[in-house]
């Protein structure tokens, strides 16, 4: 063989291209105007409230302040029967966590079984599925029959939350990537480990988006196994209670703070996925 | 065969197999033998089987008949210590740098600072250092493929499979990675089976290159490439081999068929 003469090499070294991360405006002054803009619709959106009440006259449409003297009184003097709001509050929290806690704690794990075992899930969805068209509301009328205090609000919840979260799960693991499930395998991974390091985070996004929609369906729910009544707290039984006796501003104080909670709750969620989800890139258009 | 005999000791790799999906058979009584820490490229026709070649080195895929033995034992990712680089981006998009890297090293239980060391020496040698927090989204195509090359290399695995790794990337990115991995090789003495169907990128790199046939595939010639390394890829030897090949491969129409269970040994290098 001819060994070349000149070895001039064509081939540059090493040398890492830069890739700098996006950025923007600095996340803490992007937050800080976040929060404003959020002040300031929520300004305009009491304003106009203060303004349709003022024009309507009504004590059917009471205005912001009306809302805010229920609410301090509410919460320092109690209701009518002297369940303090912070009673009824704790009593409907109480009851969703409870009945969300147990939905997610089944759900995710049959969602991944029924994901990874695809005959089992095929096998039973005769059974499965048609139990997530009955709404948990239609529940009720058994639950009252079957059980009595926490358990019942308990039942109707975990019914609302499981749907979402077990179905979430379950389209979650058909996103798992086959390549990642080889590159455990030829590591020589054991199951649990593919199980624990690569379904469990690919499955997590879906995971806590199925837990946000529940965590709303058992709010809707939590309301109206309330307002159907056999029990003294809770927001719903409140504001059953003053619609009852057409007082509009309780029933609207129970109606804020019920959207009040959600939201929070929902914050926490999304603070959750914002820790355990800074790999993802976000999407723009 | 080549190789094995040469270097005197007995073969890392020995495969001796037969392969079929249902009815579609893939691998007919292929049989060659890897020698330890030989660089090995493997060329053939798209969807002649070269995945499924690499799947089977790996254990990941039993042969229907025959064996694959590595180290003289049937291949199993439990028992021998194998990695893979892959063709598609693999890397977790939710482990940083320094995590996807350190992956096969935790699966084989090395923790604490010998894992933190072997980590930090494979980054350096990949040119990653500095990116040891990013996650996949935030770094180019041509890292993430580093990302997964010192995956492959920062275990104790002495055979590493490799799958048209760089089809992706760009020429300069392609060119310096070629490179990067001759550059591991050496340092790291590795028995690597490249899989490509870049004639160049095999001759380039390879201590022997295997032809592989259309389906069902078989070895179709076995080529040593005696070119001192560096290569060069534009000098006179380089580029004699490489046009041989090229007439070997193309010309005379239908050579491939029309020797069926010949097995070429070209020794082109002889004849310049």
């Amino acid at each position: 063989m001819v060994p070349s003469t000149t070895q001039v090499s064509t081939h540059v070294g090493t040398g890492a291209s830069i890739a700098a991360p996006r950025s923007e405006l600095s996340p803490a002054s992007a937050s800080m105007r976040t929060t404003l803009w959020n002040l300031v619709s929520l300004a305009c959106a009491l304003s106009l409230w203060q303004l349709a009440a003022a024009l309507v006259g009504s004590p059917f449409f009471p205005p912001p302040l009306k809302i805010v003297d229920a609410f301090l009184q509410l919460a320092t003097r109690g209701d009518t029967f002297g369940n303090s709001l912070l009673t009824h509050a704790w009593a409907s929290i109480e009851r969703v966590l409870v009945g969300f806690g147990f939905g997610v704690l089944l759900a995710v794990p049959m969602g991944l079984l029924m994901g990874l075992y695809p005959n089992i899930y095929a096998g039973t969805r005769a059974v499965v599925e048609p139990f997530r068209f009955i709404p948990p509301i239609a529940w009720i009328p058994l639950a009252i029959i079957f059980f009595t205090g926490l358990t019942r609000f308990a039942f109707l919840i975990f019914l609302g939350a499981f749907f979402p979260v077990f179905t979430s799960t379950l389209v979650g693991v058909a996103r798992v990537e086959p390549i990642h499930r080889k590159v455990g395998i030829v590591h020589g991974a054991s199951k649990y480990w593919t199980l624990r390091h690569v379904v469990v985070p690919t499955v997590l996004p879906d995971i806590m988006a199925g837990m946000r929609v529940g965590l709303g369906t058992a709010w809707l729910t939590i309301v109206a196994a309330e307002l159907a009544g056999g029990i003294s707290t809770g927001l719903g039984r409140m504001m059953t209670n003053y619609a009852e006796l057409l007082q509009v501003p309780q029933v609207i104080v129970g109606m804020l703070l019920i959207g009040l909670i959600g939201f929070l709750m929902n914050e926490v969620l999304l603070l959750i996925e914002k820790r355990l989800f800074r790999w993802r890139w976000q999407v723009r258009l | 065969m080549h190789g094995p005999e040469q270097l005197g000791n007995r073969p890392k790799v020995e495969v001796d197999a037969s392969h079929h999906y249902g009815d579609l058979v893939v691998y007919k009584h292929l049989k060659f033998a890897i020698a330890a820490n030989e660089f090995i490229c493997i060329c053939g026709p798209s969807g002649c089987g070269k995945t499924t070649l690499l799947d089977m080195l790996a254990g990941i895929l039993r042969p229907s008949e025959g064996a694959v033995l590595i180290d003289g034992q049937p291949a199993d990712p439990k028992q021998q210590s194998v990695s893979f680089v892959f063709q598609e981006p693999s890397t977790f998009p939710w482990l940083n740098v320094r995590d996807n890297v350190a992956t096969g090293l935790r699966i084989k239980g090395i923790r604490g600072s010998e894992m933190a060391e072997k980590v930090r020496d494979i980054v350096e040698m990949v040119g990653l250092t500095g990116f040891e927090s990013y996650y996949p989204h935030q770094i180019s195509g041509g890292m993430k493929q580093r990302v997964a090359i010192a995956r492959a290399f920062v275990t104790d695995a002495d055979l590493i499979l490799m799958d048209e790794p760089f089809v992706s990337l760009d020429q300069p990115t392609r060119e310096r990675m070629q490179n990067e991995v001759l550059d591991i090789w050496r340092h790291r003495r590795r028995t690597v089976v490249f899989v490509t169907h870049n004639l160049e990128e095999a001759i380039f790199l390879g201590d022997r290159i295997l032809f592989l046939s259309a389906k069902p595939a078989r070895i179709l010639a076995e080529l040593p490439i005696a070119l001192p390394r560096p290569r060069d890829p534009v000098s006179p030897g380089f580029m004699a081999v490489r046009s041989q090949c090229m007439r070997w491969l193309h010309a005379p129409t239908g050579r491939q068929m029309a020797r069926p269970g010949a097995q070429e040994k070209l020794d082109l290098t002889e004849n310049q």
